[in-house]
């Protein structure tokens, strides 16, 4: 037997700490705690991905979740999504608003060119905006060459700030990454972004070009995987917020700090007739429960970055 | 190619040798955290891609990642209020980097095995010397991080290779998580040395129920004790093993602690559980029924 190439068994990057420079590691129980304006245990997120997915989008080298899984021309999958930009959206705000509550859209840019009468709706419903890319069918992932990555991200941010002035936070469509992403959106002038699943809490990621706040965002726990990926009723993505919300609170009194409680919708998959009543119960249930702060996300990165040692 | 496992022999649900566990145990329940690194830029592996998206898979990677940063240090707590040690499946290049959480684990009165270097480092193609390599630095690893020996093995991804269990056993492990032909300790078969299998699981292993087959939270808690029922109800009869496979960035999200401790509370509700580790599962086996097991097989499974 010849065996593997002698790199297979040799490791340049075995070193205490990461195997990459964005940032050290860092285990949660040893970050100190952070306290939410009132003393609230929980800073509830409420992040809307308010994505549009082109019919002709790539299906290469993966298709984006939510993406034309049908031959193309898939009017079954583009409409489906269009749907909540039209529909499921408004029920969102609807539900939210009747409640004091208010969101992030993780916005794809090119929405500002083609629905800008949804741009002044949210901006009417005092949303905040975050960048998620042009759309779902320009995934930044490894093999984007550079200079597309950077006009991309250019014309995105030009596209939103446009249309809303300043826009800080970044989202990478699909929670996908070049190596270079993060460098290249602390160099198009956004100061944080989500994407990166590997906390409960915000954390500093270098770039070269400053440091990025890292948001939590979660996947796993999300209406997109738990309902449209993974075929899950809608009561077992709101028994599991409200689960994670018990658990989240818990730790966050016995460590004397807060902790965030990121509920991620998405209008094509939530605002749908059949479950927007059980979102409209869910939001019910958490404000019953008490003890949450519902800060915006940069709201919520500020109060955290105020609070960190030196 | 193989056309069969080679490395056991048929040994039938009946009139087996009764198994019996320390104290009249029915049942002896053994939790295996798999701590885990999964390289951010990783080789290429002739027969599996590591990640499904293009390096870097930042969502793949980063939600494992959690695990080490979040997830572990949930888990292990409530690990610690059942009293319920890990059996560690260690991918042992976390010694390196996250040494911190090695303490965490013999703090806590866990043992450590290997799962290989990582996570994203498969045994599919190695050469026997490869193999070999990687065993005797892995029990180096541990026992420079820990002082304790490595006893036990699962390849990391289960990505064995047709020699593996044979170099494991000329190695000195002393037991395989490799296969899942059984609910009880076995004999193996390998070309030197000695080797044994105790019951891992891919029927309850977080992994395969929360994401291939989509499982909620409460699905799981009840799958999990449905699991535990059935092995406590035979075990009256001869003992069972019930592992309880689990993944920190997995069983330690917040919307599914809640769903492992009660796992946990109904395991440890019962009396005739022995809380086990895998090294005193094999131990035991070893002293009081590995002789037996195997007369009764040469003898034809009567």
């Amino acid at each position: 037997m010849t065996g593997l190439p002698e790199e297979y068994l040799r490791y340049p990057r075995r070193r205490r700490g990461m195997d990459h420079d964005r940032y050290p590691f860092r285990a949660l129980p040893t970050a100190p705690p952070v306290r939410w304006p009132g003393g609230a245990p929980i800073a509830l997120w409420i992040a809307v991905h308010v994505g549009h997915f082109p019919m002709d989008m790539p299906l290469k080298p993966f298709v984006a979740p939510g993406g034309m899984e049908r031959p193309y021309p898939s009017f079954w999958d583009y409409t489906q999504r269009d749907y909540g930009n039209r529909i499921g959206i408004y029920r969102l705000m609807r539900v939210l608003a009747q409640r004091g509550l208010s969101a992030s859209a993780l916005l794809s840019a090119r929405l500002a060119e083609r629905y800008p009468v949804l741009m002044e709706d949210i901006a009417a419903a005092g949303w905040e905006v975050v960048c998620a890319g042009l759309d779902m069918g320009h995934l930044h992932h490894g093999e984007v060459p550079e200079e597309a990555e950077r006009a991309w991200i250019a014309e995105a941010a030009r596209l939103l700030r446009g249309r809303f002035g300043t826009v800080r936070g970044w989202h990478s469509p699909a929670h996908s990454e070049s190596h270079r992403t993060p460098d290249l959106v602390a160099e198009a002038g956004f100061t944080w972004s989500c994407g990166w699943v590997n906390d409960d809490m915000p954390y500093v990621m270098a770039t070269a070009h400053g440091p990025l706040l890292i948001m939590p965002l979660p996947q796993d726990l999300s209406d997109q995987r738990m309902l449209f990926q993974q075929h899950m009723a809608t009561e077992d993505f709101t028994a599991a917020i409200l689960a994670a919300y018990r658990l989240l609170r818990v730790e966050a009194e016995a460590t004397g700090g807060g902790r965030i409680l990121p509920v991620v919708v998405t209008p094509w998959v939530m605002g749908q007739p059949h479950r927007i009543p059980a979102f409209a119960a869910l939001l019910d249930s958490l404000l019953a429960e008490g003890g949450i702060w519902p800060g915006p996300a940069e709201a919520i990165l500020a109060e955290w970055q105020r609070q960190q040692p030196g | 190619m193989l056309s069969d496992c080679p490395h056991y022999a048929f040994m039938p649900w009946r009139r087996r040798p009764r198994i019996t566990w320390p104290g009249g145990a029915r049942i002896a329940f053994w939790v295996v955290p798999n701590i885990e690194h999964y390289e951010y830029d990783p080789p290429p592996n002739p027969r599996r891609m590591p990640w499904t998206r293009p390096v870097p898979d930042v969502l793949n990677y980063s939600w494992r990642d959690w695990g080490n940063r979040v997830g572990f240090w949930r888990m292990a707590e409530v690990m610690a209020r059942y009293g319920v040690r890990g059996s560690v499946s260690l991918n042992v290049a976390v010694c390196d980097h996250y040494p911190e959480i090695i303490e965490r684990c013999c703090e806590l009165g866990w043992e450590l095995f290997s799962h290989g270097t990582y996570n994203t480092r498969y045994f599919y193609g190695m050469s026997e010397e490869q193999q070999r390599a990687v065993i005797r630095e892995n029990r180096e690893t541990i026992r420079r991080a820990s002082g304790q020996e490595m006893d036990g093995w699962l390849t990391p991804a289960i990505s064995n290779d047709e020699t593996t269990q044979h170099i494991l056993a000329e190695e000195g492990v002393n037991y395989t998580l490799d296969l899942l032909h059984d609910d009880q300790p076995t004999p193996l078969i390998t070309r030197a040395g000695s080797l044994i299998s105790i019951p891992y699981s891919l029927e309850v292993n977080d992994v395969p129920l929360l994401i291939m087959r989509n499982t909620p939270p409460d699905r799981y808690a009840a799958i999990c004790k449905a699991q535990f029922d059935t092995l406590y109800e035979e075990g009256a009869e001869s003992g069972t093993v019930m592992c309880l496979p689990v993944h920190p960035y997995l069983i330690g999200q917040p919307h599914r602690l809640a769903a492992f401790e009660e796992v946990l509370r109904h395991v440890t509700s019962h009396d005739g559980v022995w809380l086990a580790t895998g090294r005193e599962i094999a131990a035991h086996y070893r002293a009081h029924h590995l002789a037996e097991h195997q007369a009764w097989i040469a003898a034809g499974t009567p």
